[in-house]
């Protein structure tokens, strides 16, 4: 614990210093900021992958390569086949009947709560009468193969009620709509009230109105959900992927009425999750049935199909947004209603909805701001984590705005961001002051890099327009609003000499085990290639938290670099001892125990640490990372630290446009961040485009298509996602102003690229056709319809009910 | 083709994989990803659209690309079939898997071994692609996580030094 309020209390010293009242632009130099610390092995070098081997080889095991050889039951889900109704009665006769069938579990066999929901306890595992979406689950099946649980899963009969189905948040909001939870069809909300919008809307130059609506959209991993579990009479063992063990062995827990000490939860290999794993998966089924079927190994797997058609998805939302701003350029309000579509349960809504209201005008200056978000249920896919997480949703409005205003106030699109981008030491809309706000730097140099290359475009047919298009965005790292939000690490010498660093945290392709390696080895005087990580074990390793909100190589990445820095002293103490110096005599480099000042002094560390084991040491470092953040005020949404730290990037699309079809391909791509300090910069580059084209994706393709509350396009077929095609060279910058509080000055950079990529191929597909786009994703025939206004044959999808009164104020 | 077909309505498979004789009891309508991985452990072959979208579970039949979730295992009597674990000869990596881990083009992984057997194809064909042609042999492959950049990186170092394979 010492550790951590050290740390905490460094941090607050090194922010007191900082003065807040006078911003400018000179008050901090990013590129002198004191924070740096030097590095000398691992960290900021290109190491490889630790798990890169397994990978490139095939012999990573993920959740369903641990079927072969290993199960003894399959289980399979039966799901309702309407999105709204009452469950009136379950027949298994004939599903009994098939060979190899082995039982049949309904929500009476449920041994705990039967509950799940990673907020809210809403989702019931198995229906016990009321059914809300077409992925609610039925009934389990068992059999001793896949195919005959599968088909004993198709001859169970299920009689249904069928009410209403609430398609849409119109539906919901209607009067006298079916009330989908006990409270209503508002899930919850939001606000932000800083100074006075209406006051300072009114006395604006200008004021810009435009109604932005988002699709829903699904995380698409590769490694479908899949695993295995074994009932031991005393443990339960599940080896399922997910991106927070603990919370993930709690939540099973309490579902399945067990302590939570009997729950083992072992991630395997992981292909992925982009947030689509943060709400449990099949990890409950498993449990109940290895209970049933206790020394039995009980496996498990979705289709494809079954995967999108369970699974939450990332929530659409229809963002009313009204901005004011002086004929100079000068923001001064912003007006923004946001209805946010929750599905039928709450999963991580409420924090979405928070993330959306405190990211509702990025990183620009707007001194009157008035936000209100609210979630609405609906008989659709429940809504919930996906990277980006609400804050991307609100970029593509604020982005858009911002184009919206220099076209009106015919002004330099650039000009006018830098003219609002806050500076360091400014606050964002939460009142938070920003220490270091580098948007425009990162905007400079991705303009930069993107002058660098213009110029050497082919010549445009007549049927193309050319477009180019920017954003800016920021991002709150970290849970942040008073959430509770600690790492923990150990790194430890194993008996074979080999260094081990165990985490909670989940690895599901970022490379976070390879980062701690990087960091451990670094403060250890080692390579990533003496190094271990045993990672996402609840029975091994200690609470991690989860591996999202971009925060793993803040958080963890601190613990494992405090955990390492003691054991580092226990070394040198112990190695001091043997060696008849004053540990402050030795360094550790390269494997050896060195003299800092007599050269004659080399031993290797490996004898160090065997002679130190013999006498009984016990050589393990143990790290906490706890940074506090300040909850948002419930009626302003202020606060003075609601994130640990915000991060900066700015992106520039170069699109052409067919204006005969409406297709748009993204011929360049500049993506520039600022990470604080790469630990790996190519983990990072890796980072950075894959956020990037999954942003491009979202822009121009992805969409889940519901029908009355039917999926229509749950297969890869009909949801497109981008190929090798789509996306050109993403050009990447990284800026590395160092964090004050990160590990080595690392911030984090999971989310951040795909929140900017959207906006700026939206702009960008503005800029080349004169139109703005407000719906996403930009399918051709969308941009066709923009530019054909009078020959659209849909709708854009934006639908008026519930238009506030500030999105008609525009003048 | 009768003589395979057993009396029981299963398909007695006989083929190569990896070089490896392989004669096995196979239901008629099992795809071959499902033969490879039930059946003969190779989980290396991974299942990821199932519907011949995403190329996750590519692998080699007769020197071609294939999409094991679309073939049905008696559609490869007779045949060489190569996977991911075919392709390193003990520790040593073959030349497509040293670079995929040297750029960086493996990140969670999932779809790397079907994009390696996929470059593979594409580079004992044509150790020179153009863009488009290289386009034309990696297409079929879904990145969700890695984007593309390092993928081109890895297969266009690895086609530099193909001629010395």
């Amino acid at each position: 614990m010492s550790d951590s309020i050290s740390t905490f209390s460094l941090l607050h010293s090194q922010f007191a210093s900082i003065e807040v009242d006078a911003p400018s632009k000179a008050l901090i130099d990013p590129s002198r900021t004191p924070y740096g610390e030097s590095t000398r092995g691992p960290v900021g070098s290109n190491a490889r992958r630790i798990d890169g081997v397994e990978k490139v080889t095939g012999t990573a095991l993920y959740g369903a390569d641990l079927f072969f050889d290993r199960a003894d039951l399959f289980a399979q889900v039966v799901r309702s086949e309407i999105a709204h109704g009452r469950l009136v009665g379950i027949n298994s006769e004939k599903s009994l009947k098939v060979p190899g069938v082995v039982a049949i579990y309904t929500a009476k066999d449920a041994p705990g709560t039967n509950r799940q929901g990673l907020i809210h306890r809403d989702h019931p595992v198995l229906v016990e009468d009321r059914i809300l979406y077409r992925g609610d689950a039925v009934a389990i099946v068992v059999a001793e193969t896949e195919q005959a649980a599968q088909q004993g899963r198709d001859a169970v009969e299920v009689d249904y009620e069928k009410l209403p189905v609430i398609a849409t948040m119109d539906d919901a909001l209607a009067p006298n709509a079916p009330k989908l939870h006990l409270d209503g069809n508002i899930m919850g909300g939001k606000r932000i009230r800083k100074g006075d919008a209406d006051a300072a809307l009114d006395a604006s130059d200008l004021i810009v109105s435009e109604t932005f609506v988002t699709q829903t959209v699904d995380h698409a991993f590769l490694d479908i959900e899949a695993g295995i579990a074994l009932w031991d009479g005393h443990h339960l063992t599940i080896h399922v992927s997910g991106q927070w063990a603990h919370e993930e062995r709690r939540l099973i827990a309490l579902a399945l009425g067990l302590p939570i000490e009997s729950v083992r939860v072992i991630c395997p290999a992981t292909g992925g999750a982009f947030g689509g794993r943060e709400d449990l998966s099949i990890q409950v089924y498993l449990g109940m049935v290895a209970l049933r079927h206790s020394n039995k190994t009980i496996a498990m797997r979705y289709s494809r199909e079954e995967s999108m058609r369970a699974r939450h998805k990332r929530h659409s939302l229809r963002i009313h947004y009204t901005v004011g701003a002086m004929e100079d350029g000068t923001i001064t309000a912003a007006k923004i209603t946001v209805y946010s579509e929750e599905g039928a349960y709450a999963s991580t809504g409420p924090a979405v909805l928070r993330k959306a209201a405190s990211h509702a005008t990025g990183p620009y200056r707007v001194p009157n701001v008035h936000v209100d978000v609210y979630g609405v249920y609906t008989n659709n896919n429940p809504t919930g984590a996906m990277r980006g997480f609400g804050a991307c949703q609100m970029a593509i409005a604020y982005e858009g705005m911002m184009d919206r205003l220099a076209r009106q106030l015919s002004m330099d699109r650039r000009e006018l961001r830098e003219k609002n981008l806050i500076c360091s030491g400014e606050a964002v809309t939460t009142g938070q002051i920003i220490p270091l706000a580098t948007g425009v730097e990162c905007l400079d140099a991705a303009w930069q890099q993107f002058e660098r290359g213009a110029g050497k475009e082919k010549p445009l047919a007549a049927h193309q327009r050319r477009g180019v298009g920017m954003s800016v965005i920021c991002f709150g790292l970290g849970y942040g609003d008073g959430f509770p939000d600690a790492s923990r690490a150990t790194v430890k010498f194993a008996p074979s000499g080999r260094l081990e660093v165990y985490t909670g945290g989940v690895e599901y392709g970022q490379g976070l085990i390879t980062i701690m390696a990087q960091i451990a080895a670094e403060e250890l005087g080692l390579t990533t290639n003496e190094v271990d990580v045993i990672w996402a074990d609840t029975h091994r390793t200690s609470e991690s938290g989860s591996s999202s909100a971009t925060r793993q190589t803040y958080f963890t990445g601190n613990a494992v670099k405090i955990a390492a820095s003691e054991l580092r002293e226990q070394v040198l103490d112990a190695a001091g001892r043997l060696i008849q110096v004053h540990q402050h005599e030795v360094d550790l480099v390269g494997g050896f125990v060195v003299g800092r000042f007599d050269p004659q002094i080399k031993r290797p560390l490996r004898e160090i640490v065997a002679a130190a084991a013999e006498r009984g040491f016990d050589l393990t470092g143990q790290g906490i990372f706890k940074p506090r953040t300040v909850c948002e005020d419930f009626d302003t949404g202020q606060s003075p630290r609601s994130f640990i730290t915000y991060l900066f990037g700015a992106h520039i699309a170069q699109v052409v446009v067919d204006i005969e079809t409406g297709e748009v391909r993204v011929e360049r791509f500049i993506a520039c961040h600022d990470v604080g300090k790469a630990i790996n910069p190519q983990s990072v580059e890796g980072q950075i485009v894959g956020g990037a084209t999954q942003g491009i994706g979202m822009a121009l393709m992805e969409e889940v298509v519901m029908k009355e509350g039917r999926m229509l396009n749950a297969n890869f077929t009909d949801y497109i996602l981008p190929t090798f095609r789509d996306v050109p060279e993403i050009e990447t910058v990284t800026l590395e102003n160092d964090d004050p509080g990160g590990p080595f000055g690392a911030r984090g950079i999971g989310e951040p690229p795909l929140i900017a990529a959207t906006p700026a191929v939206l702009n960008a597909i503005g800029n080349a056709i004169g139109v703005m786009p407000h719906t996403t994703p930009c399918t051709p025939q969308r941009v066709w319809e923009l530019m054909n206004p009078e020959l659209a044959l849909v709708s854009s999808g934006v639908r008026m009910l519930g238009l506030p009164d500030h999105a008609r104020m525009a003048r | 083709m009768s003589d395979t077909a057993t009396e029981n309505g299963a398909w007695r498979l006989l083929c190569t994989v990896n070089g490896q004789p392989v004669d096995l009891q196979v239901p008629a309508h099992e795809t071959l990803l499902y033969s490879l991985r039930e059946r003969l452990g190779l989980t290396g072959t991974k299942g990821s659209c199932l519907e011949g979208e995403c190329g996750s579970c590519t692998v080699i039949v007769d020197g071609e690309a294939a999409n094991s979730c679309l073939l049905l295992s008696p559609q490869v009597q007779g045949c060489s079939v190569e996977t991911i674990e075919g392709l390193a000869e003990g520790k040593k990596l073959h030349i497509l898997q040293d670079k995929f881990l040297a750029s960086g083009a493996a990140q969670c992984g999932y779809c790397t071994p079907g994009l390696i057997v996929a470059a593979k194809v594409l580079l004992e064909r044509n150790p020179k692609p153009t863009d488009d042609e290289f386009f034309e042999g990696m297409e079929g492959n879904i990145c969700r996580c890695t984007g593309y950049k390092s993928i081109c990186e890895a297969v266009r170092a690895a086609a530099v030094e193909w001629k010395r394979n």
